[in-house]
C-alpha cells in the first residue's frame, strides 16, 4: 500500500518573548508513516504537542528540521500542490460569524475552485450529509457548537480530499453528538477511502475510530501500534474483581490458563487475565469449584487511556520502552 | 494554463469577492463607512471653503483632496478586510490550507473596494457639483479615470501593507488598517501643496504616488504641477511598490507558516 503521509524527523521550536529568547521544543523529531486509506490517530494530553504535529502535515506550519511528504508531494517545496488535494476540520471551529451555513460553504467551495452548478450540488449533498438543512440560513455565530462542528466537518469535504485532517473533531461536544460525529467520520471514511489524521486526547475516540495510534507525549512518539497491539504491547491485561466468603484455592488460580497475577484483601479478589470477556467464565468456576460463596462479579477492561498511562510512566522513568 | 485552470483561478478570486460583498451586506456599520463618513467628512470640509469664502479654484483644491481621500480609505480598507475579517473570526488557517495565492486575495478583495469606493465617489461628486458647484467632470473622462485608476491602486497597496503587517503582527496591526490612509493623506497634501511641508516631508512625499495622482489631476482646475511626469511618476511608483509589496507579502507569508502566526491567529 502506497504511502499517503510520511515524515521523517519533524523538529518544531516555538519562541517568544523579547527577540525569541524563550524557547520550546514542541516536536522532537517526528518520524511516521501512515498508508493510504488509513484512520490513524494520533494522541496525547494537552500540550503534547499534536496540533502542531497536524498542522505541520497539512502545511500550515513549516518544521525547523525534517522531512515531509504528502501523497508522494513534498511538503516543504510544493505546498501549494498538497494542498489542492488535502482539508482539514478542527475542534472549536471559526468562520467568519456573518455567514450563513451556505454560505460559508460556498465561500471555501469557492477557494477550492468549484465552478456554479458543481458547488451547488456538493453544497447541497454535504448540507444533506451532516443535517445541516434546517440551519442553511442561520449565520455562523447563531449556531450551537455542534452544528458548528458539523458545519467544519463539511467544509473540509469540499474538494474531496485524499487527506483529511482532523484536530480534536469532538471536543466541547455533547456525547450523543461526539457519536454521531464520529459514525460520519468513520462511514465517509469507508465510502471515499480517504486516509484521516485525527489528532484527539479522547482515548476512546481514538479506540473506535483509528486502525493505528500514535501516543505523543513532550514532542515525542512514545509507541505507534494498532489499538489491541498496544494493549498486548503493555501486558496490561483486564481486571476481574470478585467479591467473595469463604475460601479459594490460590493455586489453582494461579495456574489457570490467562491469569497473569491476582490479589487477595479480605473478601476481594482482583484477578488480572488476558482477556477478561474469553477467562471471566473458567475463574469463576474455579471460586465455585473451592466451596467459596460469590457475592459480586465485575469485569473492567483495559482501555488506551490506561495503556497511554502505562507508557507514559515507562517513559517518564526512562525504561526504554521507545518502539 | 488551461480553460479549467483559469477558471478555477477565477473563482478563486471571485469567492474573496463574494465573502467581502456579503460582509458588507450583513455589518450595518459598512453603510458608515461607505455613506456617512465619507458624506459628513466632505461636506464639514466644503463649508469650510465656504466659510472662508475661497474662490471656486481653491475650493476644487481641497475638495479634490477629500474626496481622493475618501475614496482611498474605503477602497484600502476592502483589500485589509480580507485579512482583517480572518482575524477577528479566528478562521485565518481554513484560508491558508485552501489552494490561493496571496495575489488572488488581494485582487479579488480590491475588486469589491473599487465597486464601492466608486459609490463613494459617485455620491462625493454629485454633491461637491449640488452643493458647492464644483464640477469633477472638467478635466474630462479619460483623466478622471486616470486619476481614479491612480488612487484604486493606491488603495491596493496600502491594503496590502495593512495585510502584511497583520501577518507580521497580528491583532496589534489592525489599528494599520485605519492609520496609514490617513497619514498618506497628511503627507501627500491633501488640502495642501507639499511645498509647504516641513523637510524632510516634501522628499517623502514626492516617494508617495497620492502626491502625484493629486497633482496631476489639480493641474485641470488651474494648478501649476510643481513636478514633471506627473502620471509616469505615479503609475511608475505604483507598479515598483506593487512588485515591492508582493514580494514581502509572499516573505511575511512563508514567515507567518515558519512561527505559526496562522495556527496563533485561528486560536
Amino acid at each position: 500500500m502506497a504511502l499517503a503521509i510520511q515524515a521523517e524527523g519533524i523538529c518544531k521550536t516555538f519562541r517568544s518573548g523579547w527577540r525569541g529568547q524563550n524557547e520550546k521544543l514542541v516536536l522532537k523529531g517526528i518520524d511516521l508513516q501512515i498508508e493510504q486509506g488509513e484512520i490513524f490517530g494520533v494522541l496525547g494530553p494537552n500540550g503534547a504537542g499534536k496540533t502542531t504535529l497536524l498542522s505541520i502535515l497539512s502545511t500550515l506550519l513549516l518544521p525547523d528540521r525534517g522531512k515531509v511528504q504528502i501523497l508522494g508531494i513534498d511538503g516543504l517545496q510544493d505546498g501549494h500542490r498538497i494542498r489542492e488535494r488535502v482539508n482539514m476540520s478542527s475542534g472549536n471551529a471559526n468562520f467568519l460569524w456573518s455567514l450563513t451555513v451556505q454560505e460559508n460553504l460556498h465561500f471555501y467551495g469557492m477557494l477550492y475552485g468549484l465552478a456554479g452548478k458543481k458547488r451547488k450540488a456538493k453544497v447541497r449533498a454535504l448540507i444533506s450529509l451532516f443535517n445541516l438543512e434546517e440551519h442553511l440560513d442561520v449565520p455562523f455565530d447563531r449556531l450551537s457548537t455542534g452544528m458548528k462542528q458539523r458545519l467544519s466537518l463539511a467544509k473540509s469535504l469540499l474538494n474531496d480530499p485524499e487527506v483529511l485532517f482532523l484536530d480534536e473533531p469532538s471536543v466541547g461536544l455533547d456525547p450523543s453528538v461526539s457519536i454521531w460525529i464520529r459514525d460520519q467520520i468513520r462511514s465517509i471514511q469507508k465510502e471515499k477511502g480517504m486516509t484521516v489524521l485525527l489528532t484527539t486526547h479522547n482515548m476512546r475516540e481514538a479506540e473506535s475510530l483509528c486502525n493505528r495510534i500514535a501516543f505523543l507525549k513532550a514532542g515525542e512518539i512514545l509507541t505507534t501500534g494498532t489499538p489491541e497491539a498496544l494493549k498486548r504491547m503493555v501486558r496490561m491485561g483486564d481486571t476481574i474483581r470478585i467479591e467473595f466468603k469463604g475460601k479459594i484455592s490460590e493455586e489453582e488460580l494461579l495456574r489457570a490458563d490467562g491469569v497473569i497475577n491476582f490479589s487477595i484483601l479480605d473478601n476481594l479478589c482482583e484477578v488480572i487475565v488476558d482477556d477478561g470477556e474469553k477467562r471471566l467464565g473458567p475463574v469463576i468456576a474455579i471460586f465455585y469449584q473451592s466451596g467459596a460463596q460469590i457475592k459480586k462479579v465485575s469485569l473492567g477492561q483495559t482501555d488506551l487511556e490506561d495503556v497511554f498511562i502505562e507508557f507514559a510512566k515507562e517513559t517518564d522513568s526512562d525504561m526504554g520502552l521507545r518502539l | 494554463m488551461s480553460s479549467s485552470n483559469l477558471q478555477k483561478k477565477l473563482i478563486q478570486i471571485w469567492a474573496f469577492v463574494y465573502k467581502n460583498w456579503i460582509m458588507t451586506k450583513r455589518n450595518v456599520f459598512s453603510l458608515f463607512e461607505i455613506l456617512f463618513w465619507p458624506v459628513v467628512g466632505f461636506l464639514s470640509v466644503g463649508l469650510l471653503t465656504d466659510f472662508l469664502k475661497l474662490d471656486a479654484n481653491m475650493s476644487g483644491f481641497i475638495l479634490i483632496g477629500i474626496i481622493s481621500m475618501s475614496v482611498t480609505q474605503v477602497c484600502q480598507i476592502d483589500v485589509a478586510y480580507v485579512l482583517l475579517y480572518d482575524l477577528w473570526s479566528k478562521s485565518m488557517k481554513h484560508t491558508f490550507i485552501a489552494p490561493v495565492y496571496p495575489f488572488q486575495l488581494i485582487f479579488g478583495s480590491w475588486l469589491i473596494g473599487v465597486f464601492r469606493s466608486f459609490i463613494v465617489f459617485l455620491v462625493l461628486s454629485i454633491l461637491s457639483s449640488l452643493a458647492f458647484g464644483f464640477d469633477f467632470l472638467r478635466p474630462g473622462i479619460g483623466p478622471l479615470s486616470l486619476f481614479l485608476l491612480g488612487l484604486f491602486l493606491i488603495s491596493a497597496l496600502v491594503g496590502m501593507m495593512v495585510c502584511i503587517l497583520v501577518l507580521l503582527f497580528g491583532y496589534k496591526a489592525d489599528v494599520a488598517a485605519w492609520s496609514i490612509s490617513s497619514l498618506m493623506a497628511l503627507i501627500c497634501g491633501i488640502y495642501y501643496p507639499i511645498s509647504i511641508l516641513p523637510s524632510p516631508l516634501p522628499e517623502i512625499a514626492r516617494a508617495i504616488p497620492l502626491t502625484y495622482f493629486l497633482e496631476y489631476f489639480r493641474t485641470f482646475y488651474g494648478f501649476d504641477a510643481e513636478m514633471k511626469g506627473l502620471l509616469g511618476w505615479g503609475f511608475g511608483l505604483t507598479a515598483a511598490y506593487l512588485m515591492i509589496e508582493a514580494f514581502l507579502f509572499k516573505a511575511v507569508l512563508y514567515r507567518a507558516r515558519k512561527k505559526g502566526v496562522l495556527i496563533k491567529l485561528s486560536e
